[in-house]
């Protein structure tokens, strides 16, 4: 859903009620227009059925006795006064004021008028042609049976006002409860869906009144099935965030512990350097501070890589990485401590043409790989060798790296991998981050890390087994 | 002075060592606790500098077994653990300072003073000693007002003896007070130190205890100088 139908969507309360008013009414004005259209039909047929016979009567009556008597002037037959009168009025013992509204003719053949209703004009109401028809006549709408009897033409008016009026009588008392209803039926409406809201809401309070710092799971007093998923995913982001929160605090914590030390000792060596009372002694000072410096220095460089690689970055990149080339530079990259030494690393590929490539973030599986290597190389004893190797399993890469150091007992083994964590006894260069910076990458990239013994039972192994590309 | 230095961080127990030793005390380094409560049992230090953090057996710890050992050396304890809770902590295990990582290292020489001080139940760094006074932070010595060259080691023998002014020490006491580990005390370096301070200040100040030590009289009897 993108933010423009977010936005117009606006409330559900909203959406709902207006939603439920647009469907009721117009469902409500269909069944009020098709009752009204039903009813005037009905009432159509009835009034053309009556006015008919309406019309037979009089021919049974009057047209027959007419046909052949001379007529000077037309007979009208009148209404009653009061009814003739009246503007509007109920049935009474004299009839019905309706009956001015309709009306009836007696033409000769010859189109002489013979008898008239007091209420019908002393013209036609319509040309003479047998049936119904509709037309006006003195700014009024009327319904008009004409019937041919003999040398007579009898015709039978009456006014479709009275039809509409009738049915639209019926319709409007077909409607008039539903009117009534729709208030009622919006007003139910609103406190259900204000009732199906609520947990929303009161989400939404314990949301907004929370302390930055609160991090707990959400809890709500009563969870519809359709909001579990909310709280659910809420209460994940939320425990994600307490976990990385507190990963970065103790990050921070550790870090300011860990530098006292080297901070100390470089601000004794810069003292005794200002203190110093011979050239000598100066020049001491000053070269201690510089290896302090530099331990410093890698000290932070391996925090940062630590931080790096224990943060959940989402974007990581997954371009395919030669695990051969990152060995050979990160040999190249310990060559002057080698000839020093008299160390010699060896890379090996099993089998010899392996495919060393996995796929993952090249920066920090160099680190990785410089770890291990800086690890086995410092560990391992003077003109000894360092075994680096790449062995394929399954389509899996394992990288391993040998040493003919001292080992690392067994029960040591988990504990090597905690950040600033150094086996007792080992001083000096050490972060303390080497193994920890290795498992956190080897985590990123889905692969496993293990320690066994050395060749021959002798010295560390680290094993970095990556799944298949 | 004998310091027994305990860090595990080899470039700041050098620092420190440094330091110590320019100001003209014989310090001992060792790098972990259990090694720490070693040289304490084999030795008699005037003053430890602990790290807390120390591998195979804790700072606290070997504060905790060395005054139950009933150890009463004054301890300064030099920590990268800053909070209050450890500070509490490594003073009630028996420590008598507590200085927190990074230090500034006048600050720290000026705790290990307090200490001595303390150690003579004195309110005041200067000690004197008949018409003798010591300065422990000027490094400097006078007599009868005059200012007194001396050598390192001079200074140092003569900064034990009146720092423990009225007790007999043995020959042992004086050379670790001066050498420490690192040797350089030949049979007789140490009757050669005496021999110079007599002559470079007065006979009577340092008396020989024969088949004991030597011991510098408290001044109400000693005799006038000369």
């Amino acid at each position: 859903m993108n933010a423009a139908t977010r936005a117009r969507l606006g409330s559900i309360r909203a959406v709902l009620l207006a939603g439920t008013v647009a469907i009721l009414g117009a469902v409500l004005g269909v069944a009020a227009w098709m009752s009204f259209d039903a009813g005037q039909d009905e009432a159509q047929e009835l009034f053309d059925a009556r006015l008919a016979t309406s019309a037979r009567v009089l021919e049974t009556f009057l047209a027959r006795q007419i046909e052949h008597a001379t007529v000077s002037a037309p007979i009208v037959i009148a209404l009653p006064d009061p009814i003739e009168q009246a503007e509007y009025g109920e049935a009474g013992p004299l009839g019905h004021y309706y009956e001015t509204k309709i009306a009836f003719q007696v033409w000769s053949a010859d189109s002489r008028l013979l008898v008239r209703s007091s209420s019908a004009p002393t013209t036609a109401f319509a040309p003479l042609i047998a049936g119904f028809s509709d037309p006006r006549f003195e700014g009024a709408q009327w319904r008009v049976f004409s019937l041919r009897s003999g040398a007579v033409w009898i015709q039978v008016a009456e006014r479709s006002d009275i039809r509409t009026e009738l049915s639209e009588k019926i319709a409007l008392a077909a409607a008039e409860p539903m009117l009534i209803g729709i208030p009622v039926v919006i007003l139910l409406l609103a406190l259900l869906i204000g009732y199906g809201l609520a947990p929303l809401a009161n989400l939404a309070q314990q949301i907004e009144t929370r302390h930055p710092d609160a991090l707990t799971p959400v809890t709500l007093p009563r969870v519809p099935s359709e909001m579990t998923p909310v709280v659910n995913a809420l209460n994940g982001l939320l425990g994600r965030l307490t976990h990385a929160l507190e990963r970065e605090r103790r990050f921070t914590a550790d870090a300011a512990h860990e530098l006292r030390t080297p901070l100390a000792g470089l601000k004794v060596h810069a003292q005794n350097a200002a203190r110093a009372s011979t050239p000598a002694e100066r020049q001491a000072s000053l070269d201690r501070m510089l290896t302090a410096l530099d331990r410093t220095i890698h000290l932070a460089e391996q925090m940062l890589a630590f931080s790096r690689a224990a943060a959940p970055a989402p974007a990581r990149g997954h371009a395919a990485v030669s695990l051969r080339d990152l060995a050979l530079e990160a040999i190249e990259a310990v060559q002057p401590e080698r000839a020093a030494r008299g160390l010699r690393v060896d890379l090996v590929c099993v089998p010899a043409d392996a495919a060393t490539e996995v796929s993952g973030d090249r920066q920090q599986l160099a680190v990785l790989v410089r770890n291990l290597i800086d690890n086995a190389v410092r560990h391992a004893p003077d003109g000894s060798a360092v075994e680096v190797a790449l062995t394929t399993v399954d389509g899996g890469v394992t990288l391993s790296v040998s040493d003919a150091g001292d080992g690392i007992p067994a029960p040591l083994r988990e504990r090597v991998f905690e950040s600033y964590y150094r086996i007792p006894g080992t001083r000096g260069a050490g972060s303390g981050l080497g193994l920890a910076i290795v498992r956190e990458s080897a985590l990123a990239h889905g692969a496993r890390v293990a320690i066994r013994d050395g060749h021959g039972g002798r010295g560390t192994c680290v094993e970095v087994a990556f799944p298949p590309r | 002075m004998r310091i027994l230095l305990v860090e595990d961080d080899d470039l700041l127990a050098a620092g420190i060592r440094d330091t110590l030793e320019r100001v003209r005390y014989a310090v001992d380094w060792v790098a972990d606790g259990e090694q720490a409560l070693a040289a304490l049992r084999a030795n008699a230090f005037d003053l430890v500098i602990l790290d807390l953090g120390l591998p195979k057996l804790d700072g606290v710890d070997v504060l905790r077994r060395m005054r139950g050992a009933g150890g009463t050396v004054p301890v300064i304890v030099l920590s990268a653990r800053d909070t209050a809770t450890d500070r509490v902590l490594g003073l009630d295990a028996g420590a008598d300072d507590y200085l927190i990582k990074p230090f500034d290292v006048d600050e720290l020489l000026a705790r290990v003073r307090a200490q001595q001080r303390r150690q003579r139940g004195a309110a005041v760094n200067l000690i004197e000693h008949g018409p003798l006074r010591l300065d422990p932070a000027g490094l400097s010595v006078t007599l009868a007002g005059r200012p007194v060259a001396l050598q390192r080691r001079e200074f140092m023998l003569l900064h034990k003896l009146l720092q423990c002014a009225g007790r007999v020490l043995s020959r042992g006491q004086l050379e670790d007070a001066v050498y420490g580990w690192d040797g350089g005390a030949e049979s007789n370096s140490l009757d050669v130190q005496i021999h110079k301070l007599r002559r470079k200040l007065y006979p009577e100040v340092i008396r020989t205890v024969r088949g004991v030590g030597y011991i510098a009289d408290p001044p109400a009897a000693t005799p006038p100088p000369p």
